[in-house]
């Protein structure tokens, strides 16, 4: 290894831990500089958090939140450029640090889907008409087939607390039943919605590349062969109405 | 693209806080500048502003993770994104800075010093080489403000500075107040720093506030002080005509506020120019 190379991985290591010894040759002097980096390092990190996680903090109050952060911060250090992404795993974090208070994970979860989706890709929507038109001369093979693209930025994930009185209110109301949040973009807005949980099952495993006859199969299971045929149409028409699909995937 | 002409002008660094300032009214500055990692993401919010505002002025990326300092060499992804915004927004230039901020396991997001060896030289000067080709465009790189220095140092940074430059053909952004922070920091004098570089390569010269301490710190969170003032006054005699602008990234006060500096600005360079 070249002598920039160890000197850089040395004063790296001693900015993400402060109980490394100092280099040789190296003065308090430079320890004070090196305290001004490591602050630096820190604060710039912590601050990136607080502004994904503003709602998240609220909850939890301002110095719980700093230490979770600077916790998060210390067993997951940086590996992107990009410090849009300090945030992720922030969630699993917050599950263990706060685990006897899930709804903390569960709103620390809600604001990174919707801090990953503000920046992701730019795409067209197919709706209900657009859909119709590209499925006119589809036959039963073609339907047994059928796979959508879901749009970029979207996810999902199982709820134990009602998402918009977390969001809103940042109040822990729990649910009867768990739930499925899913988090899109609508033009340049992040959006989320709650809908129960056999539909979150079915767009998941879709989203996942199942096809449509699979999600259906997926829906007879949960609710029983009468009801899932008319759920399932529903379901699709309220993806297509909503935004979530960008286009069928072949 | 090999050279850069010079651009006469007076800018601010956008901020969101001033989003609305610039996409409603009339702003009177020159250009714009935009750190280059907030509007590199793949669609959104963000580039539609950006759009809005490069419609109205001219653009200047200036970017903070391209580490050209880094023994590690850059990072391709960073490279090929920072090209899709190059193209997309046609900027007036690119700029980072002297620095490292990650080696091949983490990111540090900050702008680490760099030893101011003819090793680091060699690996600063191949970087620069390899992003410039990648690019397809010269850059402009920065002087950071520092507060360590290396018991390995051959050289002092205008010298590092002035290779630099001479070998990859690179100009220089010339931070002001990093020149000053760094003196103070480090027990040189700023005048000896300016009068040691290649003014010829010079196309922008930054200006910002700091905390003043047993280390001064590079804060960008108040105005520009009286010696930094005086500090640009002195260069840009020296310099001539060139892109001037003020930067602030902590406590940002109204856009007026800002405005009002940067006149000072102006005022500064046309009676210095004159003379
Ligand atoms: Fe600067």
């Amino acid at each position: 290894m070249s002598a920039l190379a160890q000197v850089q991985d040395a004063m790296l290591a001693r900015i993400l831990d402060e109980d490394l010894p100092l280099l040789p040759g190296w003065t308090p002097r430079h320890a004070a500089g090196l305290a001004v980096y490591r602050n630096n390092y820190r604060s710039a990190l912590v601050e990136a958090l607080r502004s994904t996680f503003e709602r998240t903090a609220r909850l939890v109050g301002e110095d719980s939140f700093e230490r979770a952060a600077a916790h998060h911060v210390i067993t997951h250090p940086p590996t992107s450029w990009t410090l849009d992404l300090a945030g992720e795993g922030f969630d699993a974090t917050c599950a263990q640090l706060f685990a006897q208070d899930p709804e903390v994970a569960e709103l620390a979860w809600l604001e990174w889907a919707m801090h990953r989706a503000f920046v992701a890709r730019d795409a067209a929507r197919l709706d209900g008409a657009g859909f119709a038109a590209a499925t006119a001369s589809y036959g039963d093979a073609d339907w047994a087939g059928l796979r959508l693209r879901f749009v970029p930025g979207i996810a999902l994930r199982t709820l134990r607390h009602d998402v918009k009185r977390l969001w809103s209110d940042r109040d822990a109301h729990l649910l009867e039943e768990v739930a499925c949040c899913i988090v899109w973009r609508e033009g340049e807005r992040p959006v989320f919605q709650q809908v129960p949980l056999p539909e979150g099952e079915a767009l998941s495993a879709m989203e996942r590349g199942a096809s449509f006859a699979e999600a259906c199969e997926l829906l007879s299971g949960l609710l029983g062969e009468d009801e899932a045929p008319a759920a399932a149409g529903a379901m699709l028409a309220r993806w297509l109405a909503e935004g979530l699909v960008e286009t069928l995937a072949q | 693209m090999t050279s850069i002409a010079p651009f006469h002008g007076f800018g601010l660094g956008l901020r969101r806080t001033h989003y609305a300032d610039f996409l409603e009214g009339d702003v009177p500055v020159d250009f714009v500048e935009v750190i280059s990692e907030n509007y590199m993401v793949e669609g959104g919010k963000p580039l539609r502003i950006l759009e809005q505002v490069r419609a109205k002025h001219p653009v200047i990326l200036h970017g903070v993770s391209l580490s050209i300092g880094s023994a590690h060499g850059m990072d391709h992804d960073y490279l090929a994104k920072l090209k899709a915004l190059i193209d997309r927004i046609e900027p007036l230039w690119a700029s980072d800075h002297l620095c490292w901020t990650h080696n091949s396991a983490h990111n540090s997001h900050d702008l680490l010093p760099l030893p101011l060896t003819r090793e680091a030289l060699e690996v600063v000067c191949e970087n620069i080489d390899r992003a410039q080709t990648a690019l397809g465009r010269v850059m402009l790189f920065e002087n950071p403000s520092s507060y360590l220095t290396f018991p390995e140092d051959e050289m002092a940074e205008w010298e590092f500075l002035s290779e630099m430059a001479r070998r990859t053909g690179c100009y220089l952004l010339l931070d002001v107040n990093n020149v000053h922070v760094s003196a103070q920091n480090h027990g040189f004098s700023a005048q000896d720093y300016i009068a040691g570089l290649p003014l010829d390569r010079v196309r922008q010269i930054h200006l910002a506030g700091h905390t003043p301490g047993e280390i001064v710190i590079d804060t960008h969170d108040r105005e520009v002080c009286g010696e930094v003032w005086a500090l640009y006054a002195e260069t840009v005699a020296r310099t001539g005509p060139v892109a001037t602008m003020i930067e602030r990234d902590d406590k940002i006060p109204p856009l007026a506020e800002l405005l009002g500096e940067l006149d000072h600005a102006r005022a500064l360079a046309a009676q210095r120019i004159a003379a």
